[in-house]
């Protein structure tokens, strides 16, 4: 998910322009002289500023770039494709659907569920991750609901404790 | 005084302490010496248990947790050349040069040893100095609080391994996430979008989890799995490290030094110290040519000053409410929940508290050493734990802790959204240290600098009128336009060369 620099400096233009705009429509405290507006108005006029330095590459030539340690022996070289960045964007969405359906089906069916995903997602078979989401959302349940008592959602698995 | 100390010991002399630091020093050696599990992460996981925990059990917890935690770096640094923690990528390739020569013994046991001097000195740092800057500090009105905190910002960026412009652009990234919310002086709704869940602002604890947790495991799935360690037996590992303390006393002396001015700036925190300690030791070392062969002398310097930069790192943290570094950051959000606001006067009201804290920093650098030694020579079965049994576990937490801080879903699709975020950044090179100080400090920025303003009845000059506020103010603006100065003066350095070529 590199991008050029660029892209990125000019969305932090439009959004310093935005939280700078928001800012202003903001309401003053009558017979004050600043109020809730004047904060975001400079904060967003100064993401905007550097959003435009970014964009035209002022401060880059601070960057190192990281070094990369080889390994003995060659490093494994990941696999590309199209579709391989995304997998990126699997535990925020596991985390999202977590908040979806936590609810209904319960801690311990939704935290079975994630476990395993991710467990297969980085490369673990089937004898590891299965094993693995049976036991790792009991013992978390057993830490954080019956010591921390954190109400967790019971939901169609209610552990007996 | 001696009152206090006594009111200390009895304080941290309770079981609960007792057994919550034990506990945390097993789980912060062990997730620090996973390569790409953070001490910060591993603080940021434990805040959710610290609730649950009295006071002073919760911050022993913190304190015990970071220290063993960057010491616990250094072990996969010098067994596999990975290092643990970030603290430790400094040196780790010299780590791995003793390993290889067979020195691996004296790499770690350096680490120990050396860490735990450097987490003694750092503590002595901040007993001797955090209460003389409390008096100072109590004199300060709204102008100078708006300066520090700003300074403590820019610091934050000036120290960053990347673009100036990019970690103040970080920087307003979190000023911006800390406008969200009620919480601000006209207490109307800002940037909530009219969603009620966001009207009592982003909470700081779940953002780090996001962005050093969550962000981690986006990483982890695309990046190829470390390879296993290889079985070895270690011969004894505290030998020889008197010697060493002996013959290197100066630049271990130095490495303290060095940690503990670092870990007082806000923002710059224990992998820099490591960063600039270790490029001193070579700079003034008598055998600078050995160094990046296996020479332990930069080793001794880092290790000793990485761990020094812990501790020193509470003295902005506990006199102004301003992190020293990111661990501090979440320290200072334990310290509010617990009823130790940070600030000048938690130094005469709460002193036997704050006895208590370098009391137990003291014990957890002591019991470093013992715990060390175990941890060195189980590393072998603990680092064989793949990573993809670990990372799953670190989800579940990341779910029901974020869940658990304010017993809502909502903290769940914060660490969600901010996971986003901080992996997005961080891959274009914005570092989200600033981030994550400027989400933290924001409130305090927004309260002193908008209080400020009523006072001077919108007026700027007032903020240079009061000596130490000029002082300050004037190392807030250098420190802003200090990337400027450095570009033109590049630019002017290159801007001749055509000119002659066009003659």
């Amino acid at each position: 998910m590199r991008l050029p620099d660029r892209v990125t400096g000019l969305f932090l233009v439009g959004l310093g322009a935005a939280a700078a705009y928001g800012g202003w429509q903001l309401p003053p405290v009558p017979g004050q002289p600043v109020g809730p507006n004047v904060f975001p108005l400079v904060i967003g006029t100064g993401l905007a500023l550097c959003g435009l330095a970014i964009a035209f590459g002022i401060g880059h030539s601070f960057e190192e770039e990281e070094e990369l340690i080889p390994v003995e022996g060659g490093q494994p070289q990941p696999p590309t494709g199209k579709l391989y960045g995304l997998r990126a964007l699997l535990p925020p969405a596991l985390l999202l659907f977590y908040v979806g359906v936590a609810d209904r089906l319960g801690f311990i069916i939704t935290a079975a569920l994630i476990v395993f995903v991710t467990s297969t997602a980085l490369g673990a078979r089937w004898k590891l991750s299965l094993p693995l989401a049976l036991l790792a959302p009991i013992s978390v349940h057993l830490i954080f609901s019956k010591l921390l008592r954190v109400p967790l959602p019971a939901g169609l698995l209610p552990m007996p404790w | 005084m001696l009152n206090t100390l006594i009111e200390a010991f009895a304080l941290i002399s309770t079981w609960e302490v007792i057994v919550s630091m034990l506990a945390a020093s097993i789980y912060g050696l062990v997730i620090g010496s996973l390569p790409g599990l953070s001490a910060t992460m591993a603080t940021a996981l434990l805040v959710p248990v610290t609730f649950y925990l009295s006071p002073i059990a919760a911050i022993a917890t913190i304190v015990a947790a970071s220290s063993m935690a960057i010491f616990s770096g250094d072990i996969p640094g010098a067994l596999l050349r990975i290092p643990g923690t970030p603290a430790s990528a400094a040196y780790a390739d010299e780590a791995y040069a003793m390993t290889r020569k067979g020195e691996a013994e004296l790499a770690l046991g350096a680490g120990v040893w050396f860490s735990a001097v450097g987490g003694i000195a750092g503590t002595l740092s901040l007993m001797i100095l955090a209460p003389p800057l409390a008096e100072i500090a109590l004199s300060f009105s709204t102008f100078e609080y708006f300066w520090l905190a700003l300074l403590g910002l820019m610091c934050a960026t000036l120290v960053a391994r990347s673009s100036p412009v990019k970690a103040i652009a970080g920087m307003f990234i979190g000023l911006l996430v800390s406008c969200i919310g009620i919480e601000n002086p006209g207490g109307v709704p800002r940037f909530t979008f009219g969603i009620t869940d966001l009207f009592g602002g982003i909470e700081p604890i779940p953002a780090l989890v996001g962005v050093f947790a969550v962000a981690q495991v986006m990483r982890a799935m695309l990046t190829p799995e470390p390879p296993p360690i290889p079985r070895r037996k270690f011969g004894s590992i505290m030998a020889g490290q008197w010697r060493l303390t002996k013959k290197y006393h100066w630049q271990m002396t130095r490495g303290n030094i060095i940690g503990i001015i670092i870990g007082v700036l806000p923002g710059a925190g224990a992998d820099m110290a490591a960063w600039v300690s270790y490029a001193m030791s070579k700079r003034f070392s008598k055998e600078p040519q050995k160094f990046g062969t296996g020479h332990v002398e930069g080793l001794v310097e880092a290790g000793a000053s990485n761990n020094a930069s812990i501790a020193s790192g509470w003295v902005p943290s506990l006199l102004f409410g301003i992190p020293g570094d990111t661990i501090a950051a979440i320290a200072i959000g334990v310290l509010y929940m617990k009823g130790l606001n940070p600030g000048p006067t938690l130094f005469t009201e709460k002193a036997s508290s704050m006895y208590a804290i370098y009391l137990m920093f003291i014990i957890a650098n002591i019991i470093m050493i013992p715990f060390g030694i175990v941890m060195i020579r189980l590393a072998s079965y603990v680092l064989r734990a793949p990573r993809s049994t670990v990372m799953p576990v670190i989800m579940l937490c990341c779910a029901v802790g974020s869940f658990a801080i304010g017993n809502n879903m909502f903290g769940v699709v914060t660490v969600a959204t901010f996971g986003v975020i901080g992996y997005v950044m961080e891959e274009n090179g914005y570092p989200v240290a600033a981030m994550v100080l400027g989400i933290v400090m924001g409130t305090m920025i927004e309260q002193s600098f908008v209080t400020s303003l009523i006072k001077s009845d919108a007026s700027v000059l007032p903020f240079f009128e009061r000596p130490i506020a000029a002082i300050l103010a004037a190392m807030a603006i250098g420190a802003l336009i200090w990337p400027v100065l450095v570009w033109v003066w590049r630019k002017l350095k290159r801007a001749p060369v055509p000119a002659t070529s066009a003659r």
